[in-house]
């Protein structure tokens, strides 16, 4: 979260992804960094173990939200 | 007893209304905390020659900086005595010195506590326990040196609970956990004097750890079947995450003596370590961790796609990249064979984070006492 936010701040368009069960750390984080409301992405947790099939699932379900967050609706 | 004694005459409401505030504002560990005034801090402030605003450990990451006097502040809170503060000080210091604390490493799932080791002369001096339930309760030094730092973690860099500390379980060494070494029992040189530092000196060494693991070998006189028993114990795979691991090896006396009477050194039981701290590739393989990622060196299975292809044959292997990712210290009492396994975080090796404590410092401790 800390990276989108620095980045979004450097000027380069960012979108960060976390799992739901940080959802409390994103929050705190975007507060440390003075950006309180700062919108990113959440998914279902867990990522570690699973397969290439189920990543590639699940970066297909957070595209939408991911180019909506991006300003590039209708892109896909 | 002196009546106008005002630890004897204070409003015990006040007290309360005091401690409730500090838990108001969250600035504990969940038990109560010693209100602190500008005056209390000067008496920590003046056991150091450095300057309150001197920062000892910085997180960029987070923006925040523990500075001398937010360290003063929290070993108050934690209730140490101010002549405790010179070891509060070369903990922060040596955990400053290992690379996982600035790094990040309290904001992580694995859940890592800091663990204290003092050596030297301070330990009689502020009565730091080194013997018998070394890392059990009932002692003022070790108790309150210990959750000095972890309420430095809490409330100058605000890694708490359930907002940027998203450890999954933590550890109960997240409270405290600081030990002395129990070097009059023990047959080798104390830990500071294998660094290089003087027997005189006193000295922290600091690191962060997940587990304590406990060695039941009460039955042998034999030094490998020991050193056996403590391999097994460091090389079980739940611990492995990284490719290799690395241990601090709390010996009590009675361990210690039956190595030095076969005439085992500190580095003989590393290297035993080193060559005997090992897993079969197909105990690897049952739980999955028999190969490491291309990108991280964590271990994952071989059929992973980030896995490298595996090495080194059907062969053991070790859990452990050098006899110097283990450390060998004393403490405990010499009354039975029980000894523990400190889980140091990380793969390690090479001398330890370790910090002298300021003997200026230390000379005005001895002026006042």
């Amino acid at each position: 979260l800390a990276d989108g936010i620095l980045l979004e701040r450097a000027g380069l368009p960012a979108v960060s992804i976390c799992t739901d069960p940080f959802a409390l750390t994103a929050r705190a984080m975007a507060k440390a960094y003075g950006f309180p409301g700062f919108d990113y992405v959440s998914i279902p947790h867990p990522v570690a173990s699973l397969s290439e099939e189920q990543i590639r699932a699940r970066v297909r379900d957070m595209m939408p939200d991911l180019l909506r967050m991006l300003g590039a609706e209708g892109m896909e | 007893v002196d009546v106008a004694d005002p630890a004897i005459t204070v409003d015990a409401a006040e007290v309360r209304r005091a401690m409730e505030y500090y838990a108001d504002r969250g600035w504990t560990d969940g038990l109560p905390v010693v209100p602190v005034t500008e005056s209390y801090l000067a008496e920590f402030l003046a056991r150091t020659s450095r300057a309150p605003g001197d920062v000892l450990l910085a997180m960029p990451q987070l923006n925040r900086a523990l500075t001398v006097r937010l360290a003063a502040i929290n070993a108050a809170l934690a209730g140490c005595r101010p002549e405790y503060f010179p070891v509060v000080l070369a903990a922060w210091e040596s955990l400053a010195a290992d690379r996982y604390p600035p790094r990040g490493i309290w904001q992580s799932t694995t859940g890592t506590a800091p663990f204290l080791i003092v050596n030297g002369p301070v330990r009689q001096r502020i009565g730091l326990n080194s013997q018998g339930n070394v890392f059990g309760s009932g002692f003022r030094a070790n108790a309150t040196i210990g959750r000095a730092i972890r309420l430095g973690v809490l409330n100058a860099f605000g890694l708490r609970p359930h907002e940027l500390d998203q450890a999954t379980q933590g550890t109960p060494a997240k409270y405290t956990f600081c030990i002395g070494e129990n070097e009059e029992e023990s047959p080798w040189p104390p830990l500071h004097a294998e660094f290089g530092l003087a027997p005189s000196d006193s000295a922290v060494t600091a690191m962060v750890i997940r587990s304590c693991v406990h060695i039941e070998a009460r039955h042998t006189r034999v030094p490998e079947q020991l050193a056996t028993d403590i391999a097994g114990t460091i090389s079980r795979t739940g611990a492995l995450i990284h490719e290799t691991i690395s241990a601090a090896v709390v010996l009590n006396p009675e361990h210690a003596r039956l190595f030095s009477r076969a005439g085992w050194s500190k580095d003989d039981i590393k290297q035993f370590l080193y060559d005997h701290a090992a897993c079969s590739r197909a105990e690897l393989a049952a739980a999955g961790k028999e190969a490491v990622s291309s990108r991280t060196r964590w271990r994952l299975p071989a059929d992973h796609p980030d896995a490298l292809p595996l090495e080194g044959g059907d062969g053991p292997v070790r859990v452990l990249n050098s006899p110097g990712a283990v450390l060998v210290v004393v403490a405990g009492a010499g009354n039975a064979g029980v000894s523990a396994v400190v889980e140091t975080f990380g793969p390690r090796g090479g001398p330890p984070p370790m910090t002298r404590i300021d003997s200026a410092a230390s000379a005005a401790v001895s002026s006042q006492a």
